[in-house]
């Protein structure tokens, strides 16, 4: 099945680890490149399933260009 | 500036100082003592963590710190929580039996406050502890850390008590302005990281400077530290005063510093060291954080760090805190800290001042206890308290109790609300700036002062209450004599 973010379901995620235990895989990490959620997936449901994370927490059709800087940057990035 | 001031301790507390160097030495004493507990069974990373964190930060007396070695997906790793996370820890740090009263623990800090006289030892990088491993390729954070999430909806698994140095961008030979700071880091791709810091902090400082000149900003990242440091680190100390020496003079005994790789200072004996430089105008999504006030911070973007090298001790523990909903181990590791500058900054002025308890949440909440030297001191003394660094951004909700009413007591504060308040002596001053997570404010970083004397009534002032006046020559023959001085001025008398 194919992974996507938790946070703003988008498809752009990648595996950062997996644990392992007895030689098997016991979960893994991801990360999106997205909204940078990052999640494992033996976590509960209330912190990795889009149905069951409170709508607050979603991130689905946000602008991440328009979200508040703590610091701004003194110049565009290179 | 470094003084000629040195601490002197008692017998109990040389021999802690003597004895405690890194963090292993103070699990180690504080397992002598029944304040540190190995977690038995085997953990998975969510959600158990984090609730034994929690169970264990609930007894802010006497709360153990906690060693989980049987991570699930992680063999072989160690996490230790909840180190800072009970006056009983604390005052065993300061030589003083388990029991002791917060109070006493409060005047201990102040005993002790104030000398910044580095006492520092130099350990050759080779034979520092924090080199026995070093990673300088295919660095992966999620593999060297048993990394794990905090709160439920976190965005992400977060290093929440290291301290992190750095040096000043413009001046990086300068050691007093090279900066150690306790900063919440988001770990992002396998060798990346968010370090969240707000222009008022140092940190913050120094990024902006980064970023303006277009120099680089090399820190170091130290995880699991001598337990003076993680205290002091988020002390707010003069921009150019040192954290180092403040945390050595504070044990009374010296620091072991070596060299990193990047060029920083920092613990020869801490269990990792994590180099990352500021990708320059680089920002990334962060958040949300459960965050001390007890709720989430929103989700912005914030300066990216990239991973150069990793040094750590063989088996290295990952130090970590359980932060959010008070109390927790943030309010036990910085509130007797929080509260002795704004102590050391009022008594200059006033020493009517008798102690400050600003324990709550970072000092958003702080009761001073005074005594009136005139009618409405109390008034005034708050006022100084807002203008002292830590109060600028922090001190909300300030209570002026009577100078034999004890603040550390939240009974006897009750009894002074409840029977010296009178309705005109609360204060509210809105539209000053504000930390940007309390939650409470009307806009991000602008909020309400209250202030609360809770001080007995004192009379005021009465010289002036029944004045007689004096009368004052005037009419013709005054007129007369200034006509005459003009001309005598004049020369033509």
């Amino acid at each position: 099945m194919k992974v996507i973010c938790s946070r703003c379901e988008s498809p752009g995620v990648t595996q950062m680890h997996a644990g392992m235990e007895d030689g098997k895989v016991l979960w893994r990490v991801w990360h999106c490149k997205d909204c940078a959620y990052t999640w494992r997936d033996s976590e509960p449901a209330e912190s990795i399933d889009p149905k069951l994370r409170p709508a607050w927490a979603q991130m689905k059709g946000v602008d991440f260009d328009s979200l508040r800087q703590v610091i701004p940057p003194a110049r565009k990035p290179t | 500036m470094a003084t000629e001031k040195v601490v002197s301790l008692s017998a109990e507390a040389k021999a802690v100082a003597a004895r405690v160097g890194s963090l292993r030495d103070f699990l180690a004493y504080l397992g002598e003592h029944d304040q540190c507990v190995s977690w038995p069974d085997p953990v998975m990373p969510e959600p158990d963590i984090r609730n034994i964190s929690v169970a264990a930060g609930n007894n802010v007396s006497t709360g153990p710190a906690v060693i989980f070695d049987k991570i699930r997906g992680y063999p072989g790793k160690r996490i230790a929580v909840n180190v800072h996370g009970s006056f009983g820890n604390l005052a065993l740090l300061l030589g003083l039996p388990k029991i002791t009263p917060v109070r006493e623990l409060f005047f201990e800090i102040i005993r002790r406050w104030g000398s910044d006289k580095p006492l520092l030892e130099r350990v050759a990088p080779e034979k520092a502890p924090v080199n026995e491993n070093r990673v300088d390729k295919n660095i992966n954070l999620y593999d060297l850390l048993p990394l794990y999430r905090i709160n439920a909806n976190d965005g992400g698994f977060y290093i929440g008590k290291a301290c992190v140095v750095s040096r000043d961008p413009l001046e990086p030979d300068n050691f007093g302005k090279q900066n150690v700071g306790i900063y919440r880091i988001q770990v992002m791709g396998p060798d990346t990281f968010t370090l969240l810091s707000i222009p008022a902090h140092d940190m913050g400082r120094q990024m902006l400077m980064a970023e303006q000149h277009g120099k680089p900003l090399k820190v170091s990242v130290m995880i699991g530290n001598h337990p003076a440091m993680p205290m002091f680190a988020a002390t707010p100390v003069g921009y150019d005063e040192s954290e180092f020496a403040y945390a050595s003079q504070m044990m009374g005994a010296p620091l072991r510093l070596t060299t990193a790789v990047n060029g920083t200072d920092i613990l020869a004996d801490t269990e990792m060291v994590i180099e990352g430089e500021l990708q320059l105008n680089q920002r990334e999504v962060e958040g949300p954080f459960g965050e001390f006030p007890g709720s989430y911070s929103g989700v912005r973007k914030v300066p990216l760090f990239r991973v150069t090298g990793v040094s750590h001790r063989n088996n290295p523990i990952f130090e970590n805190i359980y932060i959010g909903k008070g109390w927790t181990e943030h309010d036990t590791l910085i509130g007797l800290n929080t509260s002795a500058p704004i102590y050391s900054q009022l008594k200059k002025d006033f020493p009517e001042v008798a102690a400050v308890n600003a324990l709550y949440q970072h000092g958003l909440t702080g009761i001073i206890s005074v005594r009136n030297r005139f009618s409405g001191f109390a008034k005034s003394v708050a006022m100084r308290a807002l203008g002292t660094p830590h109060g600028t951004m922090y001190l909300k909700n300030l209570i002026l109790v009577d100078e034999n009413v004890d603040p550390f007591d939240l009974n006897q504060v009750m009894w002074a609300l409840s029977t010296r308040t009178r309705a005109n002596d609360i204060i509210v001053i809105p539209n000053m700036p504000m930390v940007p997570i309390d939650p409470a404010a009307e806009v991000p970083g602008k909020g309400h002062r209250l202030i609360i004397d809770a001080t007995s009534f004192m009379a005021p002032d009465n010289l002036g209450a029944d004045p007689h006046l004096v009368d004052r020559p005037m009419g013709p023959e005054i007129d007369a004599l200034m006509q005459r001085l003009n001309e005598l001025q004049k020369g033509r008398a």
